[in-house]
C-alpha cells in the first residue's frame, strides 16, 4: 500500500533522513516512535509531499513520489497521492473562517467535486462518528482542541483516503482530551483504516499498530511488532528511548 | 489670467486647515494694522508676491541664468518700488493665496489679477496697468477657423471641447457662452496654461483659450497650433493691496501715473513684444468699476450648496470605482510576489517600489498628459480613476502580502494535504482568512484615498476640492466655503472611520475567543 525505499534528506548540511525503507501493507496499523528529532514527522510529510526529498522513493499505491523539483507531472502526481492519504496535524489546522461542517465538506466539493447534498450527507455522518455531530455549524474557536482534533480527523476521512497519516496528533493536548482523541483513532483502526501514525502515545501504539517503527537519527533503528518493541526491545536506542519514555 | 499652480493643489487639504485657523484668528484678533506705506520706507523694501511657475511672459526663470527671475510685471514691480523710493523684493507664493499673504507676508500682489467685481469689494485695486484679451487657440489642421463656428455642433455632432485654465476669466466667459447664449460647448478646466495646449496639439482637445499675452509667449513652443482670429473679451489687470492701506494703494496709483505718463510703461511692454501703443491706449479708456455686493454666510451657503455637492458626489463616485480596482490589482500583484516564480515576483516588486516611490500627481500627469504623445489619449475621468487604482494597488498589494503572511504555513499544508491545488487553497482558504486581517488598515487606506481624490483636479477634474477652489476665486467667501467644503469631507469620511475602528475591536475581540 505505502513503501518507501532508501529515502534520503536533508535541511542544508543536516541529514534529515538518511536511508529509510519501510513498507505498511493495506489495513496495517504503523507506529513509528522515537526521540525528538529523528525525522518521524519528516518521514510522514515526505510522504504526501508535503516535504520535497534529494534520493529514494516514495509509493503510494500506483503512483510513485520521484526526488528531485516539482515539475508539472510531479505535481498532478502528488496531488493524486494526497488525495489517497487523509492527514492530521499535531495543530488540527482547522480553517478557523469556515464552520465545523465547511471545513468537512470543502475538499470533497472542490477537489472530488461532489455534489453538496453527498458531501453534507457524508460529512454529518463523520461528524457523528466522532462525536460532534451537534457542533456541525459552529467555528472551530468554539471547540477545546479535542474536538478540534476531531473534526480534523472527519475532514481527512471525508476524501475517502486509503491512508491516513497522524503527525503526533494528540501531543497538543492534555491527558484527558488525548484519550478522547486516541478513542476515535482506536475505533478507526478497528475498521481495517490503513494508518500511519507517529506519536509518542506508548500505550496507543502497544494496542492499535500491527507494526511498530523505531525512528533515530534518519534512519529506522528497529522495526516489529508491538509486544517485541516494548517488551524485548534489541536495539540499544530503542532500550534507551523506552527507558527514557516509560521510566 | 488666474494660473493656478500645479503645487497648490497638493496641499488643498493643509489649506483648509489654514483658512480654518484664519477664521479663527479673524474672530479673536481685533488689532489695527499698522501703516503700510511707512513700513515699507522704514524698511527699504516693496515685498511683491508673485508665482514664477505661472510662467512667461509674467514672472519666470531666465532660461539663460535660472536663478535670476525675469519678465514683464518682474520689471514693473522695479519700477514701481523704485517710485516709492525703495527696492523691490520678489516673495514667492502660491497664486490663489496671494491675496491671502496681504495681511503679513506681502505688500503687494502683483502677479496678472483681473479685476473683478469680488476682488474690488475684498481688496484694494490700483488702476489698470495692462489690459488684456482671450485668444482662442485651435489646431492648424483642425476644422475650427473662427469663433462663430463655435455657435453649432462639431462636424462630427458633438461638443467642442475646450481647455482653459480654470476659474480664470476664460473659463468663465465660455462658461457664459455655454450656459446663457446656448453654444455647444464643454469647458475643461486645467491647472496650468501650457498643458492645454498640450492637449490641444495631441487632439484631446478641440481648441483652447488663453489671455493673449500667454497665447502669444508660447505659441512657438506648439507647432500645430494657430491663433483663431483676434481676442474676443478682455479685461485689465491690477495689483491688489489689503483693504486697510489706502496709502499705499495712493503711493502705487501714483506711481502707475508716472511710468504711465513719463513713457516708461510703454517701453516696457515694447521691450516684452506686448504693443505698448495699444496698451497705453487701452489703459486710458480704463475707468472705474462698480465692486461686487457684499454676501452673508447664507447667502454664500444657498448660493454655493448645490454645486458644493455636486463635486461631492464626483468626490464619492472617483473613490467607489477606484478602490475595489486598486484592490484587485493590489490582490494579483501580492499573490504573484508571494507565489510566483522570480520572473513574476520580481517585476511586482519593482512596480511597488515605483509607486510608492513617486508622487499620485505625477503619475497623473503621465497617464494624462504623456500617453496621448503615444497615441493612448484617455478621458480625464477614466485617467483619474486608472491613476488613483494604480497608484493605491501599491499600498493594497503591501497590506495583503503582509495579511498573506500573517495566516499560519499550516493553513497551507492543511488544504494542500487534503488534494486542493495550490490556486485553491489560496483562494478558498489563505485569502479568505486575509480578508478579514486586512480590513482595518484597507478601510484606512479607503479614507485617505477619498482625500487624495483632490489631486485629480490637476488633470481637469472637478470633485470638491477644485470646486471649492474655483467659487473660492470667483465669490471671495474663501473662509465660508472652505468651512462649508471641510464639513461636508468630514461628513463623508466620518462614517469610514467609525467603520475602521470598530472592525479593529471586532477583530480584536473576535481572536481573544
Amino acid at each position: 500500500m505505502i513503501e518507501t525505499s532508501n529515502l534520503h534528506k536533508s535541511h542544508g548540511s543536516l541529514a534529515v533522513l538518511r536511508g529509510i525503507s519501510l513498507s505498511v501493507a493495506q489495513g496495517e496499523v504503523a507506529a513509528i516512535i522515537g526521540p525528538s528529532g529523528g525525522g518521524k514527522s519528516t518521514f510522514l510529510r515526505c510522504l504526501n509531499g508535503l516535504e520535497p526529498f534529494e534520493s529514494g522513493e516514495v509509493r503510494v499505491a500506483d503512483r510513485t513520489l520521484l526526488p528531485g523539483s516539482q515539475d508539472h507531472r510531479q505535481l498532478e502526481n502528488i496531488r493524486a497521492v494526497r488525495r489517497q492519504l487523509g492527514m492530521v496535524f499535531q495543530q488540527f489546522n482547522l480553517f478557523p473562517h469556515l464552520t465545523v461542517l465547511e471545513n468537512v465538506i470543502e475538499a470533497p466539493l472542490r477537489v472530488l467535486k461532489m455534489p453538496r447534498e453527498e458531501a453534507e450527507a457524508r460529512a454529518k455522518s463523520l461528524l457523528d462518528r466522532v462525536g460532534l455531530a451537534e457542533k456541525m455549524n459552529v467555528r472551530p474557536d468554539k471547540l477545546s482542541g479535542g474536538q478540534q482534533q476531531r473534526v480534523a480527523i472527519a475532514r481527512a476521512l471525508a476524501m475517502q483516503p486509503k491512508a491516513m497519516l497522524f503527525d503526533e496528533p494528540t501531543s497538543a493536548l492534555d491527558p484527558r482530551m488525548t484519550a478522547e482523541v486516541l478513542a476515535v483513532m482506536a475505533d478507526l483502526a478497528a475498521t481495517g483504516q490503513t494508518m500511519i501514525v507517529v506519536t509518542h502515545a506508548m500505550n496507543f501504539a502497544r494496542r492499535a499498530a500491527k507494526t511498530v517503527h523505531v525512528f533515530q537519527e534518519g534512519v529506522v533503528a528497529e522495526s516489529g511488532p508491538p509486544e517485541q518493541i516494548f517488551d524485548s526491545p534489541r536495539h540499544p536506542a530503542t532500550q534507551e528511548f523506552l527507558r527514557e519514555c516509560l521510566g | 489670467m488666474h494660473y493656478r499652480c500645479v503645487k497648490a493643489l497638493h496641499c488643498c487639504h493643509l489649506r483648509l486647515c489654514l483658512y480654518a485657523v484664519a477664521l479663527l484668528s479673524l474672530i479673536l484678533s481685533n488689532s489695527a494694522a499698522a501703516d503700510g506705506l511707512d513700513q515699507i520706507h522704514h524698511r527699504g523694501t516693496l515685498i511683491w508676491g508673485g508665482d514664477q511657475e505661472g510662467g512667461g511672459p509674467y514672472i519666470f526663470p531666465d532660461p539663460k541664468d535660472p536663478q535670476h527671475l525675469i519678465g514683464f510685471e518682474v520689471e514693473l514691480a522695479d519700477m514701481l518700488a523704485a517710485q516709492l523710493g525703495v527696492k523691490a523684493k520678489f516673495y514667492q507664493g502660491q497664486w490663489e493665496e496671494l491675496p491671502q499673504m496681504l495681511d503679513n507676508q506681502i505688500d503687494v500682489a502683483l502677479n496678472g489679477f483681473e479685476r473683478t467685481p469680488a476682488r474690488l469689494r475684498d481688496y484694494l485695486c490700483t488702476r489698470p496697468y495692462y489690459a488684456f484679451g482671450l485668444q482662442l487657440m485651435a489646431n492648424r489642421d483642425g476644422p475650427l477657423k473662427s469663433w462663430n463656428q463655435l455657435k453649432s455642433a462639431k462636424p462630427d455632432g458633438g461638443p467642442w471641447r475646450i481647455g482653459v485654465l480654470g476659474g480664470s476669466e476664460a473659463d468663465e466667459y465660455l462658461n457664459e457662452l455655454h450656459d446663457h447664449q446656448g453654444y455647444p460647448i464643454e469647458a475643461i478646466s486645467y491647472s496650468g496654461n501650457t498643458d492645454p495646449m498640450e492637449h490641444v496639439q495631441t487632439g484631446v482637445l478641440d481648441a483652447t483659450v488663453a489671455d493673449d499675452c500667454v497665447a502669444n509667449f508660447y505659441i512657438d513652443r506648439f507647432s500645430k497650433l494657430n491663433l483663431i482670429q483676434w481676442p474676443a473679451q478682455g479685461g485689465y489687470y491690477v495689483a491688489l493691496v489689503a483693504h486697510d492701506q489706502p496709502q499705499l494703494l495712493a503711493a502705487l496709483n501714483e506711481a502707475l501715473g508716472k511710468i504711465i505718463a513719463d513713457g516708461r510703461l510703454k517701453a516696457l511692454y515694447d521691450r516684452w513684444d506686448l504693443d505698448g501703443r495699444y496698451q497705453m491706449l487701452m489703459l486710458r479708456g480704463a475707468g472705474e468699476a462698480p465692486p461686487a455686493e457684499a454676501i452673508s454666510f447664507q447667502q454664500v451657503l444657498l448660493r454655493n450648496l448645490p454645486m458644493l455637492l455636486e463635486a461631492a458626489a464626483m468626490t464619492v463616485f472617483l473613490s467607489v470605482v477606484s478602490f475595489p480596482l486598486a484592490i484587485a490589482i493590489g490582490i494579483a500583484v501580492a499573490i504573484g510576489r508571494m507565489y510566483g516564480p522570480w520572473i513574476v515576483a520580481k517585476p511586482l516588486g519593482l512596480y511597488v517600489e515605483v509607486l510608492r516611490g513617486t508622487p499620485l500627481m505625477l503619475q497623473l500627469f503621465v497617464i494624462f498628459f504623456l500617453l496621448p504623445k503615444i497615441g493612448l489619449a484617455l478621458p480625464a475621468l477614466i485617467a483619474a480613476i486608472a491613476g488613483l487604482a494604480i497608484n493605491y494597488s501599491a499600498y493594497e498589494s503591501e497590506i495583503y502580502r503582509a495579511g498573506l503572511q500573517a495566516i499560519p504555513r499550516g493553513q497551507t499544508e492543511a488544504a494542500l494535504a487534503l488534494g486542493m491545488t495550490q490556486a485553491q487553497a489560496i483562494n478558498r482558504i489563505i485569502l479568505p482568512q486575509a480578508f478579514r486581517i486586512v480590513i482595518p488598515p484597507v478601510t484606512n487606506d479607503f479614507i485617505a484615498l477619498f482625500k487624495d481624490t483632490s489631486v485629480c483636479s490637476v488633470i481637469t477634474i472637478v470633485e470638491l476640492t477644485k470646486r471649492y477652489s474655483i467659487l473660492a476665486q470667483s465669490t471671495g467667501a474663501i473662509v465660508q466655503l472652505a468651512a462649508i467644503t471641510a464639513i461636508l469631507y468630514m461628513l463623508m469620511s466620518f462614517p469610514l472611520s467609525v467603520f475602521a475602528r470598530w472592525s479593529e475591536r471586532w477583530l480584536a475581540g473576535e481572536s481573544t475567543q
